[in-house]
């Protein structure tokens, strides 16, 4: 019967409304705030075709160059980083920019632009000479072109070079990149992808903001060492026994991705797509509240598929409806003024209180507190722990190691 | 479920492509991505999948048999164990429940009127996704939605109100007409809507045909059931029960009968363990609460003057011939004749079709209505689904006959 034979054709129809996420960032319309960062995912059209139908407001496409750039790739190059049972917890890959020629990358631009008008189609570039960039940029702002991305700061397989082989880690060269690339626009923003290897990324913030360029994406993938095989002390990703350092994303950089939006949102007036680290909707709204217009997935998609979309559009339509907002605008730069230098933090009285009816006596607390805080809490015989206010201090490492939702809460003592 | 355990439950789901779960669900909900939403902390985003996907998702979150559908065919499984799926759906449906309902979306409207006879999982699994589809669905029923579910789903397997929660939801989507069905009004209703669906369940108990079958104290089950779930005060059940039957419906009338205070159950079934059609859980669960199963035993005869005082058994053998079931036929075993003691027995060996007004409809050999692969019975624009062309099935198979009979019905419509 139908019920069993034809179960891969059906299509539920939809009973939900869907809410509008819509609204206009950099001058672009955007359906929502999800779009594709420049990744395999966004390298063949087909791909991009299939996540456009399935609702990502826009990609970026994979970067790509002038004539002649070598694309030397060497495989494999994915490797991960995997804590505690939780694989991809880190993603590294040794890739590149995409093996396409220019030609076939305008192509792709100008397709997916008759094909999907409404959608966000924007190119990403990376070149070395001010005649390469200035090239690469018109011929894909003339392909339709929304956004042009220049990626300042591509982490993979560079070792040993000088300081600054990343663009973006020099402030100078930055400045005089982003200042050539704008120059040769006519009409569509260009945004800088920088990396949070610097000393000080508001200095690089600024610097594109005086180039005239009109936004960062923040921010790149961090360089790193995947692991080493112990037995055979061959590192990851593991090319015949050697390997090269990665560019690490996915949920690990998160955190590092966080305080880099809101690092440069706090200090320079420039609109931010955010990238690193974001997998769900409740972390868009994290990148959104401290600076970020868009959010860009590459790791959750390579991961799990496009499919994710459909939460990342229903879990943002809850969450705005939860907190009456009436579009994603609002939580731009929420989150901004709560974060503060470590001088004007109140400072106040806080000790650790359990909730006896919540603990499940598997005393987690007492090892962390008697190891590494302040030895405040007292094993009992029946295994529900005590805090000893005196000697506690709130540091909070306790309630960090408790497993249970809400059972170790920090109190504030009058 | 509480929050975190969701959470953490979720967590194992391994998000498989082209999940054998949602292949496995007879509605198809899309069980990946609830667990993804449950997980990412989107959960009234969760419980609008299960909603979108089964129009009874409140009920089936109770009574579904997770271990023959979803959770049977986790890929998890092959790791350590399956993941609870039935309890996740639960859990988002009851979660919406505490927080507040999503408002589902105006269907936009379709010219043409579909008339769904029965308002139980079938019927309103039709009603449902006719409506999505923009018909205006006119649902006959002489008593309170709910079919089976309602009537004789014992209460401490389905709550009342978690049915109430699924038929008033359902109820924004349909208009439902109270009315007894006869030959005549069949014939009006079928002339006057473009297409029908026949979603009346079966409602009539097949008797054991032997003698003694007429004494006081012999109750067909759906009778017991019904009684029991309308009336559990008023109702007196002996102190020793003695149950015919081998089925889910059985288990049921067994666990009940406990509850009532019996102080013996014995359910008798002619064939073995393995021949029975039960849920593992439920079988162990009737056990767990006492009631006794005798395998390869056959009534002969009801005992007793004017009121049932026992039942003649007698004991079977598996013959190596298989009926059409492909259950081994059971052999009475002569001379192995034996009377339990009872002051009840209640006759739970299925059930036929009650409505005598289907006029010249096919029939199957069993009985049922007979239907084609789209659900459409010998009665051009009239169709069926649910346990009237199946036998007794579970809710979630009923609710999806009528859900994938419905798209039948909007192509024969669109086709006219």
């Amino acid at each position: 019967m139908r019920c069993v034979v034809e179960f891969r054709s059906f299509k539920e129809i939809e009973v939900y409304p869907t809410r509008d996420l819509s609204y206009d960032f950099l001058g672009i319309h955007f359906e929502n705030p999800f779009i594709l960062a420049a990744a395999p995912s966004t390298d063949n059209v087909d791909m991009v075709r299939r996540a456009f139908d399935m609702g990502w407001a826009g990609a970026i496409l994979k970067t790509t160059s002038v004539e002649g750039t070598r694309v030397d790739l060497c495989y494999p190059m994915m490797s991960t980083f995997d804590h505690e049972g939780k694989k991809l917890f880190g993603m590294g890959n040794i890739d590149l920019i995409s093996e396409h020629h220019i030609d076939k990358v305008e192509y792709n631009v100008r397709m997916l632009k008759k094909e999907f008008p409404e959608k966000m189609v924007a190119a990403s570039i990376m070149a070395g000479r001010k005649e390469d960039w200035q090239s690469l940029v018109q011929r894909l702002e003339e392909a339709g072109a929304d956004l042009i991305e220049c990626s300042f700061s591509c982490p993979q397989g560079n070792i040993g070079e000088d300081p600054g082989k990343m663009l973006a880690q020099s402030v100078s060269a930055t400045e005089l990149t982003a200042r050539w690339v704008k120059e040769a626009t006519k009409k569509i923003p260009v945004s800088i992808k920088i990396t949070p290897h610097v000393t000080d990324i508001v200095e690089v913030a600024k610097a594109v903001k005086r180039s005239g360029c009109d936004a960062l994406t923040a921010s790149n993938s961090i360089q790193a060492l995947m692991g080493i095989d112990i037995r055979t002390f061959s590192p990851y990703p593991s090319l015949g026994g050697r390997s090269t350092y990665s560019g690490m994303t996915g949920p690990a950089i998160k955190p590092i991705t966080l305080r880099t939006i809101a690092e440069i949102a706090r200090n320079v007036d420039i609109p931010i797509l955010g990238t690193g680290g974001a997998s769900t909707w409740g972390d868009s709204v994290e990148f959104m509240s401290v600076g970020a217009g868009v959010v860009q997935f590459c790791t959750v998609v390579m991961h799990y598929g496009f499919r994710v979309i459909d939460d990342l559009k229903s879990g943002m339509s809850h969450y705005l409806q939860e907190m009456k907002f009436s579009s994603p605008v609002e939580i731009i730069g929420r989150a901004l003024p709560n974060i503060v230098t470590h001088d004007d933090l109140p400072r106040r009285t806080i000790r650790s209180h359990i909730d006896e009816e919540l603990c499940i006596a598997c005393d987690l607390c007492v090892v962390a507190c008697r190891d590494g805080g302040h030895m405040a809490i007292d094993q009992r015989p029946s295994r529900i722990p005590s805090v000893d206010h005196e000697r506690c201090v709130g540091c909070g490492l306790c309630q960090h190691v408790c497993p249970v939702d809400g059972c170790i809460s920090m109190q504030v003592v009058p | 479920m509480n929050v975190q355990q969701a959470r953490i439950e979720s967590e194992r789901c391994l998000q498989c492509f082209d999940a054998p779960c949602t292949a496995a669900c007879p509605t198809h909900i899309d069980v990946t991505k609830f667990i993804g939403m449950i997980r990412s902390g989107n959960i009234l985003g969760a419980a609008e999948v299960v909603k979108t996907s089964n129009a009874l998702a409140n009920t089936c979150g109770s009574v579904c048999p997770q271990e023959i559908f979803c959770q049977s065919v986790c890929t998890r499984a092959q790791q350590d164990s399956p993941i609870q799926i039935r309890e996740l759906h639960r859990f988002a449906t009851q979660y919406e429940r505490e927080r507040g309902y999503s408002i589902p979306k105006v269907f936009p409207k379709k010219v043409g009127k579909v008339a769904v006879i029965g308002a139980g999982p079938s019927g309103l699994g039709c009603a449902y996704e006719l409506a999505k589809f923009g018909y205006d669905v006119y649902v006959y029923d002489s008593g309170r939605p709910g079919g089976v579910p309602r009537n004789s789903i014992p209460s401490f397997r389905l709550a009342d109100d978690e049915l109430d929660l699924d038929t008033k939801f359902l109820s924004q989507f349909f208009a439902l007409k109270r009315q007894t069905i006869d030959a005549k009004s069949f014939k009006n209703i079928v002339q006057s809507h473009g297409a029908t669906f026949v979603a009346i369940g079966l409602g009539l108990d097949r008797s054991l045909g032997i003698p003694g079958e007429n004494l006081k104290g012999v109750v067909p089950v759906l009778t017991f059931l019904e009684k029991a779930k309308a009336k559990p005060r008023s109702m007196k059940i002996g102190k020793k029960v003695v149950i015919v039957g081998g089925g889910n419906v059985s288990l049921d009338a067994a666990a009940t009968a406990k509850r009532l205070g019996a102080e013996s159950v014995i359910l008798i079934y002619r064939r073995s363990e393995k021949e029975m059609r039960v849920w593992k859980s439920e079988l162990e669960e009737a056990r767990a609460q006492g009631v006794e199963i005798r395998f390869l035993t056959n009534p002969v005869k009801v005992v007793g003057k004017s009121r049932v005082t026992g039942i003649k058994c007698r004991n079977t053998r598996l013959s190596k011939k298989k009926d059409k079931t492909g259950r081994p036929i059971p052999v009475e075993v002569q001379g192995s004749d034996f009377v339990l003691e009872a002051n009840a027995v209640i006759v739970a060996i299925g059930q036929k079709i009650k409505a005598d007004w289907l006029g010249g409809i096919k029939r199957t050999s069993a009985g049922y209505i007979k239907v084609d692969d789209d659900f459409q019975t010998s009665l051009p624009g009239v169709f069926a689904g649910g346990d009237v062309i199946a036998g007794e099935g579970t809710v979630v198979q009923s609710v999806a006959h009528g859900k994938h009979a419905a798209q039948a019905i909007h192509e024969f419509l669109s086709a006219k």
